[in-house]
């Protein structure tokens, strides 16, 4: 009860603290005379016309550039007018407005603002207060407009894309256990909202054990008997851009599950080397290690479960 | 009443958002956009083809599908069409192995969206098993009738003639149908509908008395997912309500095996049970919200969700061996559930040109609801315990405040300070109060668009109210043991990234290092280490032309202490990880306006060193743990006309591991463990694939 309150009482907070908006309508100056066709005289590479093949170009979407009375390519790019007057000898010719691109002088804020005239709603106002607008990143540097595909928005390539920034996740996904980021089979979007902030690591749910149980719905419970560190952050015990270790652990078993557990008895007792196969094979050591007997190790629903072994 | 309010509430958010006309005050009466080659009609690609894999492995199997020798047909496809209202794209990739994919996407552009997929992902696990246990049915694993017990595995006479060959594998499918509507101008509704299918199985240990059975668990999980969204969007706000469910079922509610050790004949039954993971079902309730005063110079972000997660499976008995007296069970089933509430809250503000500063709250908790009741256990289906237990449903609450501000000190020098408090609040650990203070300071010089040097360095303290050693030793813990996320922590961090983005080269180089101490355990991680560090070059050779190289390094290390007398530390261990990983490219397309190649290489190296030196057993170190993988990959595409493209593709995938918890332990080697003689991977694949890409629609007209 209470907290459904505490949820009424947000969703009024946040709509009474919106006030009415002003919207800004286009500029008149400056725009060119013939729309696209001023441009394509001149850009009429296929990087440019590969634009036709997008999402972006489709006459029959009233909201898009190339909709019913709206600026075709410069919704994005800005006014043309200048950029296509004519040049005297000798003179450079003025840019467009708006360029994208790493090597562009467009401020980012100006690029973005372009891309988010149209979709502010679609990415959500806390990008604004995300890593991404902090560190300066443009739309432009993970999205291709001019495209029939967007790299980033395709599982097997989407990957490469972000690790264009985050290489040492990359790194991580070369790892002997990771998720089948490599095979192309699986994207970060799966886990992470690039545009979000409402999330710590901009995941994709409300916290990371929501993101991880997605797909390990079967780790979820509740249980019976609970291991507390499951119960409350997957990544207590994994790494999840990859590891080293099977099942994506942050370390070796038994030192792992020694890490927190000392209770007297085989819990405390320190596991060596005498222990591997060609020695005195050591239960506690090979095989699944401690889990080859608290196998149930993500939690056990059995009334006899407490020690995770049923 | 609540959902009442709920509702209005929306439409009060969205009526204050309502939006003025949007005005177009440019003449586009003459832009006719007759050089615009719009989609209209068809184009697809299909490609058919022979790929054939030299050896038989689960590692490449795995997520792939080709994880046996052998030839694979290749049948791949992707096409489009668009008329003036419509338009439509499907892929097809992999369809002829456990890999496979198809996708459907159309859209009526500003009207509607929908998405059609069914995807496959296996999982190969190990190919080098195998058990002497039957699944005689979902749910029940059986010994041969001619295996005899013994006491450890050695005795087990007739292990070697009963042992079958069992892969560790499954299969996930997921069906995927979405769709979207733009219901008024700034109104969007979607829902998406996603069912999961994983069948297969999976080691767990089934445990004994004082042994264990590594168990090829079947298991058999649907999850039910849905997303529904509604949403309204202005030009200076949003407000988005959804509403999750995730649905998991489970088959299997138990698994029974016979298990294969000999004990006292007076225990009597030798089939014994453990339970799989119960069916659950999580709904969430969520809102989002932003509003942007002053041309985006103050940007406010609200985020709230509800959500509630239930269980309620029946309950196994204690044990099934009739034998054994126990005592009726406190409640027939779980009857769980816990509330969970998130709500976050950011406010970011460019307060003046050349500062801006950001506010960021963030609320998560977790409340278990479930009973607690006392329980007295069977000890592994065999002795009932003189205990009575109580079930820990645990909660927490987790909040976290950051602050933040940057200030362009130049136009090419941004400085930004930041400070960050999280603040944990826990039931039935032995910490109830937990809280983290963090300090950061960051430089960034940007001398040009191209060049950039970013430096961050901190530092932050973990304390904590009071360890609490009564509760600890409830849990039979040794009262010096400090938990690594419950422990006083201090950390100290630095990061530095330095960018180039020419017009032929980029170089980008970062480096982390982070120190953390525990000078408050005494058992349990003392302290740790981690420096990463990555590098990428990319090189534009022509304008069809480019390669590149990536490089990444990783040390980590921690060391912790046990006590094995269960007093002061008797024993301390090290566990060291290093890995490198390289990669190399290069892509070259249209030599003599007809052949495309590509390559790519990656090696990785993971190694892990593990000293253990105890009072009793001296020092000792481990064999070194290692992995290395070899990826090399080749393509050539020759394009015989405008239709017809062969592409020949070699891959070289290799990945050997070292591993002393696998190595040469067979299903006997350890006494009261029946293993499954999982082996570590030793994986040498070549794959030749050459398929014939038939192309159909605009470019070829």
């Amino acid at each position: 009860m209470i907290q459904m309150k505490l949820f009424i009482r947000t969703v009024s907070i946040a709509a009474l603290l919106i006030v009415a908006m002003q919207s800004a309508g286009a500029q008149d100056a400056d725009y060119s005379r013939k729309g696209a066709d001023t441009c394509l005289a001149c850009h009429d590479t296929e990087k440019v016309l590969a634009l036709f093949r997008g999402k972006h170009a489709v006459p029959s979407d009233p909201r898009g550039p190339f909709g019913h009375g709206q600026l075709q390519c410069e919704a994005c790019h800005g006014p043309g007018d200048t950029h296509a007057g004519r040049v005297r000898r000798g003179q450079e010719r003025t840019p467009i407005a708006v360029i994208f691109g790493a090597d562009s002088d467009t401020p980012i804020e100006e690029q973005n603002g372009a891309c988010l005239n149209c979709h502010k709603s679609d990415v959500g106002f806390s990008w604004h207060t995300g890593a991404h607008p902090s560190d300066e990143v443009a739309c432009a540097d993970c999205h291709s407009s001019h495209t029939a595909t967007d790299a980033v928005q395709q599982t097997s390539t989407q990957p490469e894309v972000c690790f264009n920034c985050h290489q040492m996740q990359r790194s991580e996904t070369r790892k002997a256990f990771a998720h089948p980021i490599l095979e192309g089979k699986m994207d970060c979007m799966g886990c992470h909202n690039m545009h979000g902030d409402s999330v710590a690591a901009q995941l994709a749910r409300a916290n990371v054990n929501d993101t991880c149980q997605q797909c390990h719905a079967e780790k979820r419970g509740p249980y019976l008997w609970e291991h507390a560190p499951v119960s409350e952050d997957c990544g207590l015990c994994h790494a999840p851009h990859g590891s080293s270790h099977p099942g994506m652990l942050t370390k070796r078993a038994p030192l792992l599950c020694q890490s927190c557990h000392s209770q007297s008895g085989h819990p405390s007792v320190s596991q060596d080397a005498d222990g591997l196969a060609a020695g005195m094979p050591s239960q506690f050591l090979l095989g699944q290690s401690c889990t080859n007997c608290h196998s149930q190790v993500h939690g056990s629903n059995h009334p006899s479960g407490s020690k995770l072994m049923r | 009443m609540m959902k009442r309010n709920l509702i209005l509430t929306l439409f009060i958010g969205a009526a204050a958002l309502a939006p003025a006309a949007h005005g177009q005050a440019v003449d586009t009466s003459e832009w006719a956009c007759e050089y615009c080659p719009f989609e209209d009609g068809n184009r697809a690609d299909f490609e058919l083809g022979a790929m054939n894999v030299s050896e038989d492995s689960a590692y490449f199997g795995d997520a792939t599908g080709y994880d046996e020798e052998g030839a694979y047909a290749i049948v791949d496809g992707n096409g489009s069409y668009a008329n003036e209202g419509y338009r439509l794209s499907w892929v097809a990739e992999d369809l002829a192995y456990d890999s496979r994919a198809i996708e459907l996407e159309g859209a009526s552009p500003g009207s509607f969206d929908f998405n059609l997929a069914y995807r496959e992902l296996p999982r190969r696990q190990f190919n080098t098993t195998a058990t002497v246990f039957e699944q005689t049915a979902g749910d029940a694993l059986s010994l041969p009738s001619s295996w005899v017990r013994a006491g450890l595995t050695s005795g087990m006479t007739e292990l070697d003639s009963s042992l079958v060959a069992s892969n560790i594998e499954s299969d996930r499918s997921v069906f995927d149908l979405g769709a979207g509507f733009i219901l008024a101008d700034r109104w969007r509704i979607s829902a998406d509908y996603r069912r999961h299918e994983r069948e297969g199985s999976r080691i767990g240990g089934g445990a004994s008395f004082s042994q264990s059975s590594l168990l090829p668990m079947p298991f058999d999980y649907v999850t039910d997912e849905v997303d529904f969204g509604i949403r309204y969007g202005a030009d200076n706000g949003f407000v988005a309500l959804a509403w999750y469910l995730s649905d998991f079922g489970n088959d299997n509610a138990a698994l029974t095996w016979e298990q294969p050790y000999s004990f006292d004949p007076a225990i009597g039954n030798d089939t014994y049970a453990l339970a799989q993971a119960p069916d659950s079902r999580f709904q969430q309730m969520s809102l989002q919200a932003g509003y942007s005063f002053t041309e985006q110079k103050t940007v406010l972000s609200v985020s709230a969700a509800i959500g509630e997660i239930e269980q309620d499976n029946s309950f196994l008995p204690y044990t099934i061996t009739s034998s054994i007296a126990s005592s009726p069970l406190p409640r027939a089933s779980l009857d769980g559930s816990i509330d969970t509430t998130n709500f976050a809250v950011a406010v970011t503000s460019k307060i003046f040109s050349k500062a801006r500063i950001k506010l960021r709250y963030r609320y998560d908790e977790r409340d278990n609801q479930t009973a607690q009741d006392l329980w007295n256990r069977v000890i592994v289906d065999t002795f009932a315990s003189t205990d009575m237990e109580m079930n820990l449903p645990y909660s927490f609450e987790r909040s976290t405040l950051n602050l933040s501000a940057d200030y362009d000190l130049f136009d090419t020098v941004r400085v930004s300070a930041g400070y960050d408090r999280k603040e944990v609040d826990r039931d039935y650990q032995e910490v109830a109060s937990q809280t983290e203070d963090s300090g950061w300071g960051r430089l960034r010089w940007r001398p040009t668009p191209a060049l950039e040097l970013d430096i961050r360095g901190g530092a932050s303290e973990r304390d904590i109210d009071s360890y609490n050693e009564v509760f600890a030793a409830t849990l039979d813990q040794n009262p010096l043991m400090r938990k690594y996320n419950l422990a006083y922590r201090f950390r100290e961090f630095g990061d530095v990234s330095l960018s180039f983005s020419g017009e032929k080269f980029s170089v980008t180089l970062n480096a982390l290092l982070a120190e953390d101490t525990y000078n408050q355990s005494q058992l349990g991680i003392l302290s740790g280490e981690e420096l990463r560090v990555a590098a990428d070059l990319s090189w534009t050779i022509s304008e069809k032309a480019s390669a590149y190289l990536t490089a990444g390094l990783e040390d980590m290390e921690s060391e912790q202490a046990g006590s094995e007398i269960f007093f002061t530390p008797d024993w301390h261990a090290m566990h060291d990880d290093d890995f490198t990983t390289i990669g190399a490219g290069f892509r070259v397309r249209d030599i003599a306006e007809k052949v495309d190649l590509h390559f790519d290489y990656i090696r990785s190296d993971g190694t892990s060193v593990i000293t253990v030196d105890s009072a009793v057993g001296g020092p000792s170190e481990f064999p070194e743990l290692t992995s290395v993988l070899d990826y090399l990959r080749f393509g050539l595409s020759y394009q015989q006309s405008e239709r017809f493209e062969l592409n020949l593709n070699l891959r070289y995938q290799r990945f050997e591991a070292e591993d002393w918890a696998l190595e040469g332990v067979a299903p006997a080697t350890i006494p009261q463990v029946l293993s499954l003689g999982a082996q570590p991977y030793d994986d040498d694949v070549f794959i030749v694939g050459i398929g014939f890409r038939y192309r159909i629609g605009a470019d070829t007209e």
